[in-house]
């Protein structure tokens, strides 16, 4: 076979469908074969950077014992034609090369056999892609002419091996990008946090063929029921470096991997790896994202991850971030239409209110002459008892309308609160004995549980009295007179403000679930003579406070009204907020 | 020994007629006015141990009259009687020498007045 032929079967080869091994390897076979070497054994690098031999002739007997070795750049004969990217041709007159490094005394038996050695670079003008060995028993020496093909040869073999790593990286960057455009659809769209990170996990796990991807959140960010997401399971062996990796992330705000950064050093490296990188956005660490590759994958995923993770660990941060402001903006939308719905109703009350007011005003004149000549009516009657206990029902009658309507018009009434300074102790001190004293509370136990370092509260000291008495009118008759009313105070903060809790529990049964949200409407009530003013008036001056009431209610146990009461005067730093 | 005069000023007739009723039965000479103007009239051609003002009646209402009554004799005592107690909060309300919301019973009113004549 003449070399124009040879050349000829070697670029048919390389330009071939066959596997990238396959080719390499039929090539090294016809070199070996048609040339007389006995050993044609190609080095190539690994990812990181030290030559590993990969390919042979088919009888290489080589092979098995150098494949055994890696080396580094400059090491060895190999190492050194590599680093100089220049071609070096030994006969058994020189002596004998070492190959990959310097002892390799499993070697020393075969080399004596071989005549001639050849070592030439595989590179193109720019790049080195590894580095070719011929050997030959039978040759004593190789032409000139000979060491061209060679060189052309090794340049197609280059070829190859450049072709196939572009290949390779190009298929690598068709599937971040197919993952970046994955996540920025996640990303850009409107799911839940919950939904977002478990979808993160998944299309990272998916395209880095991890065997788990899991992001953990710092804090508890998004109110979640868990911090962790995790798409594959994550090894029982492995969950330990998980969590020191992840802490050593955090610590060093950088990304780390077992072999690199973890602060510990590890005597027996695990048989999997793990990269971890923090979710850094500009103002905080928002958690970490940690990939794990498969166990034969040994350093896989930290090179593959690494750029796309760094990368990738912004979009999640803005990603969340987003969310995070999303689930704000959520909440305040609801805090607005709820203001918004309140608002409505309180305007409904207020027109409401003035034309109860306006009736209530054309009813008392009537009301009055009505009651006031029948108590005349009653002064001249005399003693007969059938008729004196007619006008008592109406006295009785009059008396509750005046009643209703007075609470009717106290209600509908702005009264602007006139705030003093108050100890709240003090005078809920004074109501409960005044409560107490009256012989019907006799069966009524009265718990106090009073936080007596209270500062005083800025309130209009009448109004506040008319709530705490409403409150417990109504749990003196929720119990039918008889049970527990426990009164206690507290410092709370609510809303990032100081504010102070008073709390009346009672032991009446608690509130129909399915009336519960009425309560606090005006004329709602379950009381056979009851106006339904009590809570709404209570209600009315607690907001006028800048306060509010809480309900906590237990079916079947009692009601806990909690009124909270603004600790300092914020009606001032609200009009500025 | 004089009788006490008191002035009740109602644009209601049988409020008017109530009061009268019920005052004099406190031995007092009670005279009514149906409005402000009918009842400044009365005041000028002599004093009232105490004028009895509702508020809300019509041509002049019950503040007014109470303020013009005062720049005529500040010294005129007079007790303001509203269905409602909202007048409290109101400043040209304090110039008056009592407050009584109005009701079928009358004690509050009758206590007031003999409160107003024993100062």
């Amino acid at each position: 076979m003449n070399q124009a032929e040879l050349i000829g079967k070697i670029i048919e080869i390389s330009h071939s469908n066959l596997e990238l091994t396959a080719r390499v390897n039929a090539i090294l076979n016809i070199i070996a074969h048609d040339l007389g070497f006995d050993e044609a054994i190609v080095y190539t690098f690994d990812k990181d950077k030290r030559l590993t031999c990969r390919y042979a002739n088919q009888k290489s007997m080589l092979f098995r014992i150098l494949s055994r070795y890696r080396c580094h750049i400059g090491e060895g004969i190999v190492g050194s034609v590599a680093q100089r990217r220049f071609p070096q041709f030994f006969t058994f007159k020189d002596i004998s090369p070492r190959f990959g490094c310097l002892f390799y005394p499993e070697l020393d038996d075969h080399l004596e056999r071989f005549r001639t050695f050849s070592f030439l670079p595989l590179s193109d003008d720019s790049y080195l892609f590894g580095v070719i060995v011929l050997c030959s028993v039978m040759r004593d020496s190789l032409q000139d002419q000979e060491k061209v093909l060679l060189s052309v040869i090794s340049r197609e073999l280059g070829g190859i091996l450049r072709a196939f790593e572009l290949i390779l990286s190009s298929k690598k960057r068709i599937s971040e990008l197919a993952m970046l455009s994955e996540l920025g659809k996640i990303l850009t769209s409107n799911v839940g946090p919950y939904e977002l990170l478990k979808s993160i996990a998944l299309i990272i796990a998916k395209s880095l063929s991890a065997s788990f991807v899991s992001v953990k959140l710092e804090y508890p960010l998004l109110k979640l029921e868990t911090q962790r997401f995790t798409y594959g399971m994550i090894d029982p062996a492995a969950k330990d470096y998980v969590d020191q990796l992840e802490r050593s992330a955090i610590k060093l705000l950088r990304p780390v991997s077992l072999r690199n950064g973890s602060p510990e050093q590890l005597d027996n490296p695990p048989p999997f790896s793990l990269y971890s990188a923090p979710i850094l956005s500009k103002m905080r660490v928002l958690g970490t994202i940690t990939l794990c590759g498969e166990k034969s994958d040994q350093h896989g995923i930290e090179e593959n991850g690494q750029y796309i993770i760094n990368t990738i660990s912004n979009y999640i941060s803005s990603g969340l971030e987003n969310t995070l402001l999303n689930a704000r903006l959520r909440s305040v939308v609801r805090e607005l239409t709820d203001a918004q719905k309140r608002l409505i109703e309180q305007e409904k009350f207020r027109s409401l209110g003035e034309m109860t007011a306006n009736i209530a005003h054309e009813i008392k004149n009537p009301l009055v002459i009505i009651g006031g000549f029948t108590k005349r009516l009653a002064k001249k009657m005399q003693n007969d008892h059938t008729e004196n206990r007619y006008i008592d029902i109406i006295l009785n009658e009059v008396t509750r309308l005046e009643t209703i309507l007075n609470e009717i018009l106290h209600y509908v009434k702005e009264n602007q609160p006139y705030e003093e300074f108050c100890r709240l102790q003090d005078f809920l001190e004074d109501i409960l004995y005044i409560v107490s004293s009256d012989p019907a509370w006799e069966s009524v136990a009265i718990v106090r549980d009073f936080d007596t370092a209270l500062e005083p509260v800025p309130c209009d000291s009448q109004q506040i009295k008319q709530v705490f008495i409403n409150l417990l009118m109504n749990a003196f008759e929720a119990m039918r007179g008889t049970g527990t009313i426990t009164v206690k105070t507290r410092k709370v903060v609510y809303d990032e403000r100081p504010f102070v809790a008073i709390s009346i529990t009672d032991t009446g049964g608690g509130i129909d679930p399915a009336i519960i949200d009425n309560i606090f409407n005006p004329f709602f009530t379950t009381k056979e003579r009851g106006t339904g003013l009590g809570l709404a008036i209570s209600n009315k001056i607690v907001t006028n406070h800048k306060g509010h009431i809480e309900v906590e209610n237990v079916a079947g146990k009692g009601v806990t009204f909690i009124v909270h009461l603004p600790m300092k005067n914020n009606m001032l730093q609200e009009e500025f907020a | 020994m004089k009788r006490v005069r008191v002035l009740v000023v109602d644009d209601e007739e049988n409020i008017r007629l109530l009061f009268k009723e019920e005052l004099e039965e406190e031995d007092y000479e009670v005279e009514t006015a149906s409005n402000g103007v009918e009842a400044l009239e009365k005041i000028k051609v002599a004093p009232f141990d105490v004028v009895v003002l509702d508020i809300k009646m019509p041509v002049m209402d019950g503040i007014q009259t109470l303020n013009a009554i005062k720049n005529i004799n500040k010294d005129q005592p007079v007790i303001l009687c509203s269905a409602y107690g909202e007048f409290k909060q109101d400043l040209s309300s304090w110039v008056s020498d009592g407050y009584v919301v109005k009701s079928a019973d009358t004690r509050e009113l009758k206590e007031t007045i003999k409160e107003i004549l024993s100062r």
